[in-house]
């Protein structure tokens, strides 16, 4: 995957998909994030945001030069104990490029309107709507209003 | 070929905080205000809250840090030498509106540390003299507060009531009232109700990315329209490359590049710079010539010297009652100032202010900057539900010192996009400091357990915190040992001003815009009253 805007290759987006639903899997009635079909809207976050597309890459191409991602199937191919493994040591080996790859996954999984309904969120713009937050009751301040001033002459 | 313009009375170089404030006072007079700002008018339906894909935006074209924006109209800055990011943003507005706009004054005693504390340097000014200029800024900008706190003196009626502090701020002030400890709602230039004909606030908590409603103190809604109304000319797209001076070293105006990259030429009778606390030093440092060497105004040697940022540091705490800790405005719940001074039992001198905040949205919680990245894997669910809505900050704002080798200089080889030498931030965290937020931390994490979190979880130390730009053209009244007086008028020519927050002396331990806008407005009437001579 070369360092500018364009689609991953099949192998890659499978690869990028695996490993994706490893980093989020599956919960309730939602399958894991790549099952969800967010690898292409990763990539496309990816493109936008600073830092991202270079982890991208360098994530995946180490997830394909793993030896163990050689076997039949590549990193798909393995079971998912054999995957986490692989991600544990990408983890521990390249930790910065790996820390941005997750939260590349984040980003991605929760922008999408399944997860916000899973998660009590209202999807969508914050506003025009905001959120109703009431006035206190201005009686929580006795306590503190009976201290002496303490703030210190000049 | 360059465009010369009609020549104006007062130029002012930028439009956030400062600029606008010395260009709204002066609109009021008979002097002519031209204001030159490199960036450009941002259209309500533009900012991120008006849009789903806010909190990818707030990661990219409306990222904090400059160096990751990368916008047209940004700069970059050099940080090898920091570890601590400035952060800013360019347009009419300048860091307003992206500020959290969360309005704590300085203390009486935080212009007189020398005297108190034996550290750094006394102000050439005193908090009552600055006292009716917060007052206007205030009303300027619209404040929501309330009076009679113990630990600040008495003052005048803030426009509005306070912002909510919503259920988890009650949950925090109850906690600091069990430990002993000061607590007080947030002074806060956000609208609480109706306020000028802009809209209250409706708590959407992501005060940070500017606010579509203009409920929060901005100065392209709350100085702007009528300052302009009044006749000042605000000129954006300008980007200002030199501060041009006469063999005497006076201002004669200022050159720029337009939107077409077109040289322009600003004459002016003085000029005010209010280009934030980096942003000037750097036009200063650029800006040499027979008169100035070594940079503007700059016979002290002190231009880009004593860089003040607020070293942040926060702590965590989680809780379990689904209080829903992302409504409302982000950063402005309660203020404690238990600690501000400073306390001969400690390993430290000055104090730091706690400011209570809230939680932000999915992928804000999933990637952590509330609360540590969410782990991946088997663990991710159960984990997220903990945090989404359960999460409360309490940030530390500890008191910076000046040290003169804390720095800004012109890079010699990065540059903007038109050429213009990029800054180079030099600073190194003091021992000082770094007891400051150890010591808060360790009380944070007292209150938050006696708030009842579940889990608490301290951040040592914040890189992408360098929200308060300070010290890099000191005032005083010796000319050897600062830049400008105590009007903000440079002490080697006397029509050229400094207004942003380059002036300070030191920093105080709270988030320094209002004291920034009152100091403008002061020198904004020192010219009104005492400068007629620059008038045409």
């Amino acid at each position: 995957m070369p360092d500018t805007d364009r689609k991953l290759t099949d192998a890659e987006l499978q690869l990028l998909k695996s490993a994706m639903d490893l980093i989020v899997p599956a919960v309730d009635e939602l399958p894991g994030a790549g099952e969800m079909g967010l690898a292409e809207n990763a990539v496309d976050i990816a493109n936008r945001v600073p830092g991202f597309r270079h982890a991208l890459k360098r994530i995946l191409d180490a997830l394909a030069l793993d030896p163990s991602a050689r076997a039949e199937g590549g990193f798909a191919g393995l079971d998912e104990e054999q995957q986490t493994a692989a991600l544990t040591f990408l983890e521990a080996s390249m930790p910065a490029a790996f820390d941005k790859f997750v939260d590349l996954v984040y980003v991605s999984y929760y922008s999408d309107e399944r997860v916000h309904k899973r998660i009590g969120w209202r999807t969508g713009a914050l506003q025009p709507l905001g959120w109703d937050l009431p006035q206190f009751d201005l009686a929580i301040l006795e306590t503190v209003s009976k201290r002496e001033p303490f703030w210190r002459k000049a | 070929m360059s465009i010369t313009h009609p020549p104006t009375d007062i130029l002012v170089l930028g439009s956030g905080a400062s600029g606008a404030a010395v260009a709204w006072r002066l609109s009021n007079t008979d002097f002519k205000v031209v204001c030159l700002e490199q960036g450009r008018w941002i259209k309500p339906e533009e900012f991120p809250t008006e849009h789903a894909d806010w909190e990818i935006q707030a990661r990219a074209n409306w990222h904090y840090d400059p160096n990751v924006r990368g916008l047209e109209q940004d700069y970059p800055l050099n940080v090898d030498e920091s570890p601590i990011d400035p952060l800013m943003f360019n347009a009419v507005g300048g860091s307003t509106i992206h500020w959290t706009a969360h309005t704590p004054r300085f203390h009486p005693s935080d212009f007189r540390v020398k005297s108190l504390d034996g550290v750094a340097d006394d102000w050439p000014l005193s908090y009552d003299e600055l006292e009716p200029f917060y007052d206007a800024y205030d009303e300027l900008m619209g404040c929501s507060g309330i009076n009679g706190d113990p630990a600040n003196p008495p003052r005048k009626e803030r426009p509005m009531p306070p912002v909510p502090i919503g259920p988890d701020g009650e949950r925090l002030a109850k906690a600091f009232d069990r430990l002993g400890w000061h607590w007080w709602p947030s002074d806060s230039y956000i609208n609480s109700v109706p306020y000028r004909g802009r809209n209250a606030c409706n708590n959407c908590g992501n005060t940070g990315l500017g606010c579509s409603r203009g409920a929060k103190g901005q100065t392209d809604v709350a100085i702007w329209p009528e300052a302009i109304a009044n006749g000042v000319e605000l000129r954006t797209d300008s980007r200002v490359f030199r501060i041009e001076t006469d063999a005497d070293g006076k201002a004669t105006g200022a050159s720029y590049y337009d939107a077409n990259n077109e040289e322009n030429f600003q004459p002016a009778r003085a000029v005010v710079l209010a280009m934030n606390g980096i942003g000037s030093p750097r036009m200063m440092l650029h800006s040499t010539s027979d008169a100035y060497p070594d940079g503007l105004c700059n016979s002290s040697g002190l231009v880009g010297k004593n860089l003040m940022f607020h070293p942040y540091a926060m702590v965590s705490g989680l809780f379990a009652d689904g209080l829903k800790t992302y409504k409302g405005p982000l950063a402005n719940m309660i203020i404690s100032q238990e600690f501000y001074e400073t306390d001969p039992q400690k390993d430290f001198v000055r104090g730091y202010s706690y400011q209570v905040a809230r939680s932000s949205g999915p992928i804000t919680t999933a990637c952590g900057y509330m609360f540590g990245r969410v782990p991946w894997g088997a663990e991710h669910h159960e984990m997220f539900g903990r945090r989404f809505g359960d999460v409360n900050v309490v940030g530390i704002i500890g008191e910076d010192l000046p040290e003169e080798h804390n720095r800004i200089e012109l890079d010699p080889v990065l540059t903007d996009s038109n050429g213009i030498p990029a800054p180079k931030v030099f600073y190194k965290l003091s021992s000082n400091s770094r007891k400051q937020l150890d010591d808060a931390i360790d009380n944070a994490e007292k209150v938050l357990n006696e708030a009842g979190a579940i889990e608490v979880l301290g951040t040592r130390f914040l890189k992408v915190a360098g929200w308060h730009l300070m010290g890099t053209a000191r005032m005083g009244d010796d000319p050897e040992t600062s830049v400008v007086d105590r009007w903000g008028q440079a002490h080697d020519a006397d029509n050229i001003f400094i207004v942003d927050g380059s002036v300070f002396v030191t920093c105080a331990a709270v988030n320094p815009t209002p004291t920034i806008g009152a100091l403008a407005l002061r020198t904004a009437d020192y010219i009104d009253r005492q400068r007629t001579d620059l008038r045409s």
